[in-house]
C-alpha cells in the first residue's frame, strides 16, 4: 500500500507544509462563520525560515551533480589510495633494486609479464614499483608546494589587499617579480643548488605563491569594504579578527580551488625541470625522471612501454586535479547557485 | 481601446530544484495613452511581470499559462529571439533603473543613438545625426551637438538617464516600460526626469507603465495604479481611488504607515512581519497573517477580484456581501501638526567644530566635508539631509572615527575624540557611539551565526562568560522584537526587516548613548519602514539615545528628526528646527530640495512646483559667505547681502 513513491510524496508534503500558510483549521467552519474576524497572531506575520539557502550545501550539491568531476574524483581517489597501499601489498619489489636472473645478468628492458607488471627498465629495475614510487614522490611535491603556496599566498595576499598603505609597495614588488619568467627562476635555482627533493620544492614554491597572492588580494579588496566589515570596525574588532572571521571564511572555496590547481602545475613543472636535466637524481624515482628515461626508448616500438606507463599515470593525476579544481570553482561560484 | 491585455498570466521560476510561482493569475488591461503604475515591494513580482512582456525572463523562468495580447497577437506564443525582436524596442521599449549599466561605456552617445535610429527608422549619416540631435534636445540635454561626441562617463547620473530615455524614444515605441527609472537618482533630478517622461509621453503619444515601490512617484505620474502583493494584483484602480478610497487592507495599511502624515511623537501605524517569500505556498489571501482585521475566510480561500466601480477592483473578502463591516483607521493626507516637544540638556553631547575631511588620491584632493560645525544634545535626533556627494556619509564616519578630519575637532561629552586618543578612551567610545547601516543585506556577515554577530562588540570589550554572553544576546534580540531563539540561525534565513533588527541589536548590546544611522530605512521595503522607525523611536525613549539620522528623504525626516541640517557638496548650507525648516526654508538649495520631495498624494503632487537650484546664483566675489544665524536657532551659509534678503523673506 505504501509504495516508495507514496512515501516520497508524503515526505515532500510534510516539507512543503512547513513552508506554507496555515489555514488554522478555519476550513472546517461554515461559510457564515468564516466571514467573521480572525484572531491576529503576531508570531505568524513573519515566514519563519526566510530562505533555505546555504552556501556550502549549494556548492557541494552542484559539485556532486557534475558527472565528469565525479568520475575524475573517483579516479584520483583510487590512484591516491593505491599509491599509498602499494608498498604494503605482498610481493612488491624495491623500486631501486636492480634485478638479476639466475646467471647474474641484469634483467634489462624486459617487456611487461607476470613477474614485472610494467616490465623492467634499461638497468633492470622494476618499472611497476618505480612508477608508483615516482607517483608518490610527485604527489608529495605537488601537495607540499600547494600547501606552501597557499599559506604564503594567503598571508601576503590578505595583507596586500587589506592594508591600503601596503598596496603600493606590494603592487610594485609584484610587477618586478612577475616580469621575471618563472621558468628562468626555476632553472636558476635548480642549477645553483644541489639536485634534491628539497631543492625542487623550494624552487617551485619560490614562484608559485605570487599568482595566488595576487588573486587573494583582488578578492580581499572586493569584500574588504562591505558594510559588515565596517560594522566590525565600529564595534572595535581588531584587524586580525576581522581578517580571520570576516574575510577568510569567504575565501575558503577560492583557496581550495587554487590548491587543487597548484598540484598538477607543480607536478608538470617537476617533469619539466627533470627533462632539462636539473631535476631529481635517478635514485629517487619521480614521474619526471621516469618519463625522461622513457623518452630515450620512444623510437623503439617494443620498449615504448617504458614511456607510456608513467605518462598515463601522470595524465591521470594532472588531468583529474585540473578538472576537479575547475568543477569546484564553478560549483562554489554563487552565480551558479540559481538553477 | 486596449494596447495590451494580460489574461490569467502565471509565471514560475525553477530555483534549486524548487518551483516558485512568482506571478499568480494576473490580469490587466492597459489602455492607449494612459500611465499605469505597478506598485509593489521587492519580491512582489512586479519586475518579472514587466520583463515577461518583452520576453526578457531569466533562463530559469517561464510562463506557465495565460495570455499577453498585444496588437491582437499573443506574446506568450513567441519562442525565438527573432519573434521578440519584432516587439522589443520598436513596439515596447524599456528604461531600466541604473543608467550606468544600460549604456555601452565604449561607444559615444551619438554612436549609440544613431545606431538605434538607423535600425528602427532606416536613416543613415547626417540625417540620422540630425534626428539624434533632435532627440537629445527633446530629453533636455543642453548643447546636443557637442554632447553627441561624448562618452557615457562624461555625463552625470541624471543626464545619463536622459540619454537612455532618448535611445528608448528613438525606437519609436508605442509602449514605454519604466522600471524604477529614478530610484538610483537624486531627489531633485528625479522630479525633473519624471516631468520629462510626462512631456515625452504627450509629444510621442506613448503609453507608459511605471514599476516602482515609491508611492510619491506613483502619486506624481499615475493615471491608474495596480498594487502588487505576493505575485498578485490585489487592487487596481484610478490614482484617486487607490489613494483616497482604497479597499484592500494591504493598500490601506501601506497608506496608513506613511511617515509623511504622522504626527511627531506618536508611533506609526506599522504592518508587522514581512511579505511571504517565493517559496511559501500561499493559501487564501497572501496578506491575511499580517492583517489584524483579517477574516477567517482569508486563511482558507483565495478572494476573487471584486468590482468596486467601473475602474476599481480589489481582491479582498471584505467586499463580499457576507463580510462584516470592519472599521479601518482613517487615512490622512496632510502632515499632522503636534504640540509634541522634546526637551534636551543644555550641554551638548556631541560637538563638531569646523571639521573638514579631505580625501587624497595621488595629487588630487577632495574636501568631502568642508568646515562643518554643529552640536547634538542628549535625547535629540539630528538629521543631515543631502544628495549623493553631499558629504553626509563622510561626516557620519568622521564621528565614528573611521575617517580622520584633516581640520577641526570633534568633542563627545566634552572630550576630544578626533585625532589621537588614549586606548581607554577609544574603548569607551566604541561603547558610546554605534552605527546603524543602510543595507541590511551587506551589513551582516553571512558566514557567522546571529549569536556571534550580536555578541561581537561585547567580546571585544573583554572576557565574557558563556552564559552571560548568551543571556545578553537573547535580551538584546528581544529588545528589538526578535525571538531569542533566532540566535542560533544564520543571517540568510531572515528577511530584510529582520536583518535590520539584528544590526540594531548588535549596536544596542554595547548600550550606546549616541547612534549614527546612515540611511537606516531607505533600503527597506515600504511596509517595513514603519516598524524600523517605531523601533528607533522606542529605543530612544527607553534609553535616552541620541541619533544622527542621515538621509536623502526629507519627508521621513520630518517625522523623526528634531533638527535638520542640509548639506550640499560638503558644505552645510542650512540648519534649523524641523518645523522651521519646512515652513521657512531660506537657502535656495533647501528650498529646491523641499520642492522636489515626492509626496504620496496625487492632488499635492499635481500642484507641486519645482524650484531648481543653480549654485552660480550666489555671487561671492566681494562678500564671502559664512555660517550666519538668521533667526533664533536657524542658521544659513550665506554672505551679508544674502542674510539681509533671508531675514526679510518671510515678513
Amino acid at each position: 500500500m505504501f509504495g516508495n513513491s507514496t512515501a516520497r510524496t508524503k515526505v515532500k508534503q510534510v516539507a512543503e507544509s512547513l513552508n506554507a500558510y496555515s489555514t488554522r483549521g478555519y476550513e472546517a467552519l461554515s461559510k457564515a462563520e468564516q466571514f467573521t474576524e480572525a484572531e491576529y497572531l503576531p508570531d505568524e506575520t513573519e515566514p519563519l525560515s526566510y530562505v533555505s539557502y546555504s552556501y556550502w550545501r549549494s556548492s557541494l550539491r552542484i559539485f556532486w551533480h557534475n558527472k565528469t568531476a565525479m568520475f575524475f574524483l573517483f579516479l584520483i581517489a583510487l590512484t591516491l589510495l593505491f599509491t599509498f597501499i602499494q608498498p604494503y601489498i605482498p610481493n612488491q619489489k624495491d623500486p631501486t633494486l636492480i634485478h638479476n636472473d639466475e646467471t647474474g645478468i641484469q634483467i634489462i628492458n624486459r617487456p611487461p609479464n607476470d613477474e614485472f607488471i610494467f616490465g623492467t627498465n634499461a638497468i633492470g629495475q622494476d618499472l611497476w614499483s618505480r612508477t608508483w614510487s615516482g607517483t608518490r614522490t610527485s604527489l608529495f611535491i605537488g601537495f607540499v608546494v600547494a600547501v606552501v603556496e597557499a599559506v604564503i599566498g594567503v598571508v601576503i595576499g590578505v595583507m596586500w589587499g587589506y592594508a591600503r598603505k601596503l598596496d603600493f609597495i606590494f603592487t610594485e614588488l609584484y610587477n618586478v617579480f612577475d616580469n621575471i619568467p618563472q621558468t628562468l627562476i626555476l632553472i636558476l635555482i635548480s642549477y645553483v643548488l644541489h639536485p634534491s627533493l628539497e631543492t625542487i620544492i623550494f624552487a617551485l614554491c619560490l614562484t608559485g605563491w605570487l599568482t595566488t597572492a595576487r588573486y587573494i588580494r583582488n578578492q580581499v579588496m572586493i569584500i574588504r569594504d562591505r558594510d559588515y566589515n565596517l560594522a566590525s570596525r565600529c564595534l572595535g574588532t581588531p584587524a586580525y579578527l576581522i581578517i580571520l572571521r570576516n574575510l577568510l571564511p569567504y575565501l575558503v572555496s577560492i583557496i581550495t580551488m587554487r590548491m587543487a590547481m597548484a598540484i598538477p602545475y607543480a607536478i608538470s613543472n617537476e617533469v619539466f625541470v627533470t627533462y632539462i636535466g636539473l631535476g631529481l637524481p635517478l635514485s629517487i624515482p619521480s614521474l619526471g625522471n621516469l618519463i625522461v628515461s622513457g623518452i630515450d626508448k620512444m623510437m623503439e616500438p617494443n620498449l615504448r612501454y617504458q614511456l607510456i606507463f608513467p605518462t598515463v599515470v601522470l595524465c591521470i593525476v594532472t588531468i583529474s586535479f585540473y578538472i576537479i579544481g575547475n568543477a569546484f570553482a564553478d560549483a562554489s561560484d554563487p552565480k551558479n547557485h540559481v538553477a | 481601446m486596449n494596447i495590451l491585455s494580460v489574461k490569467d498570466l502565471n509565471i514560475s521560476f525553477n530555483l534549486r530544484g524548487e518551483n516558485l510561482r512568482v506571478i499568480r493569475d494576473v490580469s490587466i488591461d492597459v489602455k492607449h495613452g494612459e500611465t499605469l503604475a505597478i506598485v509593489g515591494e521587492s519580491g512582489s513580482g512586479k519586475s518579472v511581470f514587466c520583463k515577461s512582456l518583452m520576453g526578457l525572463l531569466d533562463a530559469n523562468g517561464h510562463v506557465d499559462n495565460g495570455e499577453i495580447i498585444y496588437n491582437s497577437e499573443d506574446l506568450v506564443k513567441y519562442k525565438t529571439e527573432s519573434d521578440w525582436r519584432k516587439i522589443r524596442g520598436r513596439e515596447i521599449a524599456m528604461v531600466m533603473q541604473d543608467p550606468m549599466t544600460s549604456l555601452n561605456p565604449l561607444l559615444s552617445i551619438g554612436k549609440q543613438l544613431t545606431e538605434t535610429i538607423t535600425l528602427h527608422q532606416k536613416l543613415r549619416g547626417a540625417a540620422a545625426r540630425d534626428i539624434a540631435i533632435g532627440y537629445l534636445r527633446d530629453v533636455g540635454i543642453p548643447q546636443p551637438e557637442r554632447r553627441l561626441k561624448q562618452y557615457p562617463h562624461e555625463f552625470s547620473g541624471g543626464m545619463r538617464q536622459r540619454v537612455v530615455i532618448a535611445i528608448a524614444i528613438a525606437c519609436r515605441p508605442k509602449l514605454l516600460i519604466c522600471d524604477e527609472p529614478t530610484t538610483a537618482i537624486d531627489v531633485t533630478i528625479q522630479a525633473q526626469i519624471l516631468e520629462l517622461i510626462k512631456a515625452l509621453q504627450h509629444k510621442y503619444k506613448l503609453t507608459t507603465i511605471y514599476i516602482t515601490h515609491d508611492l510619491g512617484v506613483v502619486a506624481n505620474v499615475a493615471d491608474r495604479i495596480a498594487v502588487m502583493y505576493a505575485g498578485e494584483f490585489v487592487e487596481i484602480g484610478s490614482a484617486q481611488d487607490i489613494f483616497y478610497r482604497p479597499r484592500h487592507p494591504y493598500t490601506w495599511a501601506l497608506l496608513l504607515s506613511m511617515p509623511q502624515w504622522a504626527a511627531k511623537g506618536e508611533s506609526l501605524y506599522s504592518i508587522e512581519g514581512s511579505p511571504p517569500n517565493l517559496t511559501t505556498r500561499v493559501i487564501g489571501d497572501a496578506f491575511a497573517p499580517r492583517n489584524p482585521h483579517a477574516l477567517k475566510v482569508d486563511f482558507v480561500e483565495r478572494p476573487p477580484l471584486f468590482k468596486v466601480n467601473k475602474h476599481h477592483f480589489a481582491k479582498t473578502w471584505l467586499l463580499d456581501p457576507r463580510a462584516p463591516k470592519i472599521e479601518l483607521p482613517p487615512l490622512r493626507h496632510t502632515p499632522q501638526s503636534s504640540d509634541y516637544k522634546k526637551t534636551f540638556d543644555t550641554e551638548p553631547l556631541l560637538e563638531v567644530q569646523d571639521v573638514t575631511v579631505t580625501f587624497k588620491r595621488g595629487k588630487n584632493k577632495l574636501d568631502a566635508v568642508k568646515n562643518v560645525s554643529f552640536s547634538i544634545y542628549k535625547g535629540e535626533t539630528f538629521g543631515v539631509v543631502g544628495e549623493s556627494g553631499s558629504g553626509k556619509t563622510t561626516l557620519g564616519r568622521a564621528i565614528l572615527r573611521i575617517y580622520e578630519p584633516s581640520h577641526g575637532v570633534i568633542y563627545f561629552k566634552g572630550k576630544r575624540i578626533s585625532g589621537k586618543i588614549s586606548n581607554e578612551d577609544d574603548k569607551q567610545l566604541t561603547r558610546d557611539i554605534q552605527m546603524i547601516f543602510q543595507d541590511p543585506m551587506s551589513s551582516l556577515n553571512e558566514r557567522a551565526k546571529v549569536e556571534s554577530i550580536v555578541a561581537e562588540g561585547l567580546l571585544n570589550l573583554g572576557k565574557v562568560a558563556k552564559d552571560e554572553k548568551r543571556d545578553k544576546v537573547r535580551r538584546s534580540l528581544s529588545e528589538v522584537g526578535l525571538r531569542p531563539e533566532f540566535a542560533d540561525r544564520f543571517p540568510h534565513e531572515f528577511s530584510g526587516g529582520q536583518r535590520q533588527r539584528i544590526g540594531i541589536a548588535r549596536a544596542m548590546i554595547m548600550s550606546p548613548e549616541f547612534i549614527v544611522a546612515d540611511e537606516p530605512i531607505s533600503a527597506l521595503d515600504v511596509s517595513i519602514r514603519a516598524q524600523a522607525l517605531n523601533l528607533m523611536s522606542r529605543l530612544q525613549k527607553e534609553k535616552g539615545l541620541s541619533y544622527l539620522f542621515i538621509s536623502h528623504d526629507l519627508s521621513v525626516m520630518r517625522y523623526i528628526c528634531d533638527r535638520i541640517a542640509a548639506m550640499y557638496r560638503g558644505v552645510m548650507v542650512e540648519l534649523a528646527d524641523t518645523e522651521t525648516l519646512f515652513s521657512r526654508p531660506m537657502h535656495p538649495y533647501t528650498r529646491s530640495l523641499l520642492s522636489a520631495v515626492p509626496i504620496p498624494d496625487p492632488e499635492q503632487e499635481k500642484n507641486k512646483r519645482l524650484i531648481a537650484y543653480d549654485p552660480s546664483e550666489h555671487i561671492y566675489d566681494e562678500e564671502l559667505p559664512f555660517w550666519t544665524q538668521i533667526e533664533r536657532n536657524h542658521f544659513v551659509y550665506c554672505n551679508i547681502i544674502e542674510a539681509e534678503k533671508y531675514k526679510r523673506m518671510y515678513d
